[in-house]
């Protein structure tokens, strides 16, 4: 698996490094909403990548190699994760720095909704773009996208109630999210089989 | 033991299927699979490396069924180059090699390297900025870098110019040189096959229509060259495919349905693939 997921950084390398810059600047700029914004625009670089390789047919070609179906779905589930540790990572750094200049703490609870968020947008819309493919899924994926951005505002509106409420809706959703990946994962293998 | 051995193989596509397909390549040859385009021959191809299930029939490479688990080990023994390069168009040769790396546990980079050279790479260029021909010898480079013992080819060869082709084509000559070392080679190029293969497999609307060795094919067929009259002469069972021009008549003929005596030109195989098709198509 990891030579697919090296394959996919060195497609994405050029799209990261733009979206780098941008996850700073959002994190500069200190809103949960950006934090959010940029955490999911993260969990949403597989689709990217999944789009190169319908455009290079590499998926013909590695039918040919030693990677199983369960490598190749697991793999943008994985560089999805990946990439959206590394944006919370960045996220977090920055208002670490910018903390320590304007004496504010950093939001955990943005950041951990925005994990959650791009989990569940990760494990809606996958199995739906391996099964129908990039452009003809992206139907779907934008109404999961929707839903998920609708999803989002509310529990950024609603941030003061969660905050009181905490570990207990956090623990629920942390599980909802385990749940949901368990699911998702199995499906998508069968879509993707489907899809070959 | 075989390197590969399809039995049987059936596979619908509504409007194209391929029927009954019965192929055998024995370890240590070279099988150049013949058709003309949508013949079917990728189809088979991709049967044959398990990226398309069969509706009935068996397929086994090197010795191992292809729908059981244990085949993605055997893939490790085996290099395929489709038609097309298909990496990602932003990669650089250098990147496919890493990425290479990490998929085959006998990854040679030196040999990969080494592969770079002798073709003349661009080891930093991304892929989307080489030629058709530079495309397929980093194809031929990466099947060639994790010590396969067989080789699927599908138009490999095509795209490339003459020069480089020959040199390509003495590499799958070396290649072969190991006794436990085959190839599958499909290709529209004839002459190549000719020149390479022994055996001969011919792919027409889905059916294979023969698998013989080179040399048995050739001693079997001829050229018949005359009028329509001495052609009508000939036990219909050794006319296999004829065509009328001006000039009169030539006819495939198997030699030993004709008469002793009777002067035969040599056959290529492009005529023999030719006139079976006519014969086919004339019932």
């Amino acid at each position: 698996m990891s030579a697919l997921i090296r394959k996919d950084f060195y497609v994405l390398w050029k799209q990261m490094r733009f979206f780098l810059l941008l996850v700073i600047v959002f994190s500069v700029i200190g809103s949960e909403f950006y934090t959010i914004f940029a955490v999911v625009w993260a969990s949403m670089l597989p689709y990217t990548a999944l789009a190169y390789d319908e455009r290079s047919h590499w998926d013909q070609l590695a039918a040919m190699m030693p990677y199983s179906t369960r490598n190749m779905v697991l793999s943008k589930y994985v560089l999805g994760w990946l990439c959206m540790a590394g944006a919370m990572m960045l996220c977090l750094t920055v208002s670490v720095v910018r903390g320590m200049v304007l004496h504010t703490t950093p939001d955990f609870l943005a950041l951990a909704m925005a994990a959650f968020i791009g989990i569940f947008s990760i494990d809606l819309t996958l199995p739906l773009v391996l099964r129908f493919g990039v452009e003809r899924g992206r139907m779907g994926f934008l109404l999961v996208i929707i839903c998920v951005a609708i999803l989002g505002s509310m529990l950024i509106s609603n941030l003061t109630i969660l905050r009181s409420l905490m570990a207990v809706p956090m623990l629920s959703i942390a599980l909802g999210a385990v749940l949901a990946t368990a699911i998702s994962i199995p499906l998508s293998i069968r879509m993707y089989q489907k899809h070959w | 033991m075989n390197a590969i051995e399809l039995s049987h193989i059936c596979k619908s596509f509504g409007s194209f299927a391929i029927q009954d397909l019965n192929l055998t390549i024995p370890c240590g040859t070279i099988c150049g699979l013949v058709g003309e385009n949508g013949a079917g021959k990728s189809t088979t191809i991709r049967l044959l490396m398990n990226a398309l299930s069969p509706d009935s029939g068996r397929a086994a490479v090197l010795g191992v069924d292809v729908s059981s688990p244990e085949f993605r080990a055997v893939k490790e023994n085996i290099g395929v180059v489709l038609d097309e390069a298909y990496f990602p168009e932003v990669l650089t040769p250098v990147q496919v090699g890493r990425v290479m790396a990490d998929t085959y546990r006998r990854w040679d980079q030196k040999q990969y390297e080494e592969f770079l050279r002798r073709f003349d790479l661009p080891e930093k260029k991304p892929f989307k900025d080489f030629s058709r021909g530079m495309k397929m010898k980093l194809a031929i480079a990466v099947a060639m870098s994790h010590h396969p013992k067989l080789l699927v080819l599908d138009e490999a060869t095509s795209g490339l110019d003459p020069i480089v082709r020959d040199e390509v084509l003495e590499l799958f000559n070396e290649f072969t040189r190991e006794e436990d070392h085959s190839i599958l080679l499909s290709s529209h190029i004839v002459s190549d096959l000719e020149k390479l293969c022994d055996y001969i497999a011919f792919i027409h609307r889905g059916r294979l229509l023969f698998c013989d060795e080179k040399d048995q094919l050739l001693e079997t067929y001829g050229i018949f060259a005359g009028n329509a009259e001495q052609l009508e002469s000939l036990r219909s069972e050794a006319v296999v495919g004829r065509e009328h021009s001006g000039y009169g008549v030539r006819a495939l003929v198997r030699r030993n349905e004709v008469p002793n005596g009777l002067e035969l030109e040599r056959a290529s195989i492009e005529d023999i693939i030719l006139f079976t098709v006519k014969g086919a198509k004339q019932g």
